[in-house]
């Protein structure tokens, strides 16, 4: 008999995970919703993130709330740049799916290899951002992993608000609907999608920079979340938000619970396995629109 | 009306998927390169080019020209490879058997991720699922320690059996003969060419090319898309275990990582891009491109993978149609301004 308290500590590491899930997913999620592209260098930009943070609290000893606003602005600027200087122009070329692959993926090579070289294999710890714990019911959580999961809520709200509410957000939703009509309607679509690549890589970091402290950063630890979080938007529908989140939390959920019958070895093949049965069920994934 | 039959006959040749002469050609320089190159360093790189020219043709075949963007193709290379490995470790099957064996075994497990594939229409969701049909490959092949023994590798896979051609030359495989493995990865490498190239230019070609078109056009027209988008996943398959079992037994070691590992995935995707994706040849230019490339930059050890990564940008977005086709143009122009200099005279008459 698995006692209660085994299960709830598993309820909040399956939601910890499942937020991170939903935040990286929900960058990728935007990018095919506008441009209709897998973005492989999103990995990097988690990376990034988690870098970004250690260089900030450990290095220059900055308060973790400036830190993270700096890491912010610089990972947009250096997304958007990207995008303006590599993606843009491969936007009207016929074979723009699997190119736009490629060349994301050389992106992602560079910057891995790039970060390697310049900060090393080593394995660095940064330190949480609410320290100590929380005792309920006999049940102790790190107030990191909550912070986490109030972060993630909060950060996820206020994105589906802004698409939903603000000008801009209507831009985004027209141009990802059909990107010609939107540009008669006087929205400029390539504004658009240097903005969506610039936000999405920031919900990437702002993962990477939450999980920092949890996992350590290294230059390879994009490579995972990468993975997972094209599982996670197939499962929920590629282009979905909602979709995505709902994904997160499904392969999170799933995976956490998956260590009290398999051995952890196994632990990976959860979400591959979930995506096929879930493809063969539902071919569009579980809130995708049917595009045929 | 002569025109016109003329203009057939070049619209004819603009079907074709690709010159005969220029194939054989290349295989005949293939052939003929170790007779120049006998540094075994060097031998080695070619025999790794030729598996990754023959692993991204298979895949250009299913991406190329069905259009079914598959990221799982590494699954049957190493499928193949440790299938061959285990049934010549396990059971003493002959490792010549085991090519063979390898190249069935993958072609009738692709059948677990093409049926479910045929349903999904939109790229990336093909992309993704073989992407995780793969990755539960590896993790399969990770942790079937009994089987497999797992990270630790396989190693002591028997190689190839010697023989003598017609009782004239002995043909030795061992660690200091080089050659004949290349011999018979070439072989290898030309079998599937020529499978490819027939199933190409028959009816098969032409269906396929019409799915990738428009797979409700083409459907309409009365394609069986079932039937030919699964031939098509079998034969790259099939020849992409072939690919990994000759891998398991030229290296005699093996570990689930060097096979199964996203990295080839990445390696075949790079190789087609830049070599020309849906030409015939493109892949096998792009192979010996970016292999002997990523080779020379050993030179510079730590920032050979930036400058890889930099390149791979640069190349896709400089060379659209990719390399094959950017040297085609840019000889056709050369061509051109030659014969425009030589003749301004008379085409003004």
């Amino acid at each position: 008999m698995i006692h209660y308290s085994i299960l709830f500590e598993q309820l909040i590491n399956g939601l910890v995970l499942g937020s991170m899930y939903a935040l990286v997913a929900s960058g990728l999620t935007l990018i095919w919703g506008t441009m209709k592209m897998l973005n492989f260098s999103h990995g990097e930009l988690f990376m990034l993130g988690g870098f970004g943070i250690y260089i900030g609290v450990v290095s220059f000893h900055l308060p973790v709330w400036l830190a993270l606003s700096l890491v912010m602005v610089f990972i947009f600027i250096i997304a958007a740049l990207i995008e303006k200087a590599f993606i843009s122009p491969l936007l009207k070329r016929p074979d723009w799916d699997v190119s736009a692959v490629v060349v994301t993926l050389g992106i992602g090579i560079f910057i891995q290899n790039l970060a390697f070289k310049i900060w090393g294999g080593d394995y660095r710890n940064v330190p949480y951002v609410v320290e100590g714990t929380l005792s309920f019911l006999g049940m102790r959580f790190a107030w990191h992993r909550i912070y986490i999961l109030v972060m993630t809520v909060i950060v996820l709200v206020g994105f589906w608000q802004f698409m939903k509410r603000t000008r801009f957000g209507m831009a985004m939703r027209a141009t990802s609907f059909d990107s010609d009509t939107a540009m008669l309607m006087g929205i400029a679509p390539r504004r658009i999608f240097t903005i969506t690549f610039g936000l999405s890589a920031c919900l990437a970091a702002l993962a990477g920079s939450a999980l920092a402290p949890i996992f350590s950063v290294n230059p390879w630890m994009g490579v995972v979340p990468l993975i997972k979080g094209f599982i996670v938007v197939i499962l929920g529908g590629l282009g979905s938000f909602s979709g995505a989140i709902l994904g997160g939390f499904i392969i999170g959920l799933s995976e956490t619970f998956s260590v009290l019958f398999l051995p952890s070895g196994w632990k990976d093949i959860i979400s591959f396995v979930l995506l096929i049965v879930i493809l063969v069920i539902r071919p569009q994934g579980l809130l995708g629109k049917k595009e045929w | 009306m002569v025109k016109k039959i003329h203009d057939l006959k070049q619209w004819q040749k603009s079907l074709r998927v690709v010159d005969p002469w220029s194939m054989g050609v290349m295989f005949l320089i293939l052939a003929l390169l170790p007779i120049f190159i006998s540094n075994e360093y060097y031998l080695n790189i070619l025999t790794i080019c030729l598996i990754y020219a023959t692993l991204a043709s298979t895949w250009n075949l299913l991406v190329g020209y069905t259009g079914i963007l598959s990221f799982g193709h590494q699954a049957f290379y190493g499928l193949g490879a440790y299938f061959s490995a285990l049934i010549t470790i396990k059971l003493q099957l002959s490792p010549w058997l085991g090519l063979l064996a390898g190249g069935c075994f993958a072609g009738l497990l692709s059948l677990l991720i093409g049926i479910p594939c045929l349903r999904l229409r939109i790229a990336p969701y093909i992309a993704i699922a073989t992407l995780a049909f793969s990755e539960i490959m590896l993790v399969i092949c990770r942790n079937w320690v009994s089987l497999t023994r797992g990270e630790m590798g396989l190693w002591g896979i028997p190689t190839f059996e010697n023989f003598s051609v017609l009782g004239l030359f002995d043909v030795q495989f061992s660690g200091g003969a080089k050659i004949s493995y290349y011999y018979v990865m070439l072989a290898i490498f030309i079998i599937t060419l020529l499978v490819i190239y027939f199933q190409l230019s028959s009816k098969i070609g032409t269906a396929l090319k019409s799915i990738r078109e428009d797979q409700d056009a083409a459907a309409s027209l009365g394609v069986d898309i079932t039937r030919y988008k699964l031939t098509a996943f079998i034969t790259s398959s099939f020849f992409a275990g072939v690919t990994g079992s000759f891998y398991a037994h030229y290296l005699s070691i093996l570990e689930p990582g060097a096979v199964f590992g996203v990295a080839e995935m990445v390696e075949v995707v790079a190789i087609t891009l830049v070599g020309g994706i849906g030409t015939f040849l493109g892949p096998t230019v792009g192979a010996f491109t970016l292999i002997i490339g990523l080779e020379t930059l050993r030179m510079v050890a730590d920032y050979r993978m930036i400058i890889y990564g930099a390149t791979l940008v640069l190349l896709i977005l400089l060379m659209p149609n990719g390399l094959l086709h950017g040297m085609t143009n840019l000889v056709l122009k050369a061509k051109h301004f030659f014969n425009s200099r030589k003749y301004t005279g008379e085409n003004k008459v």
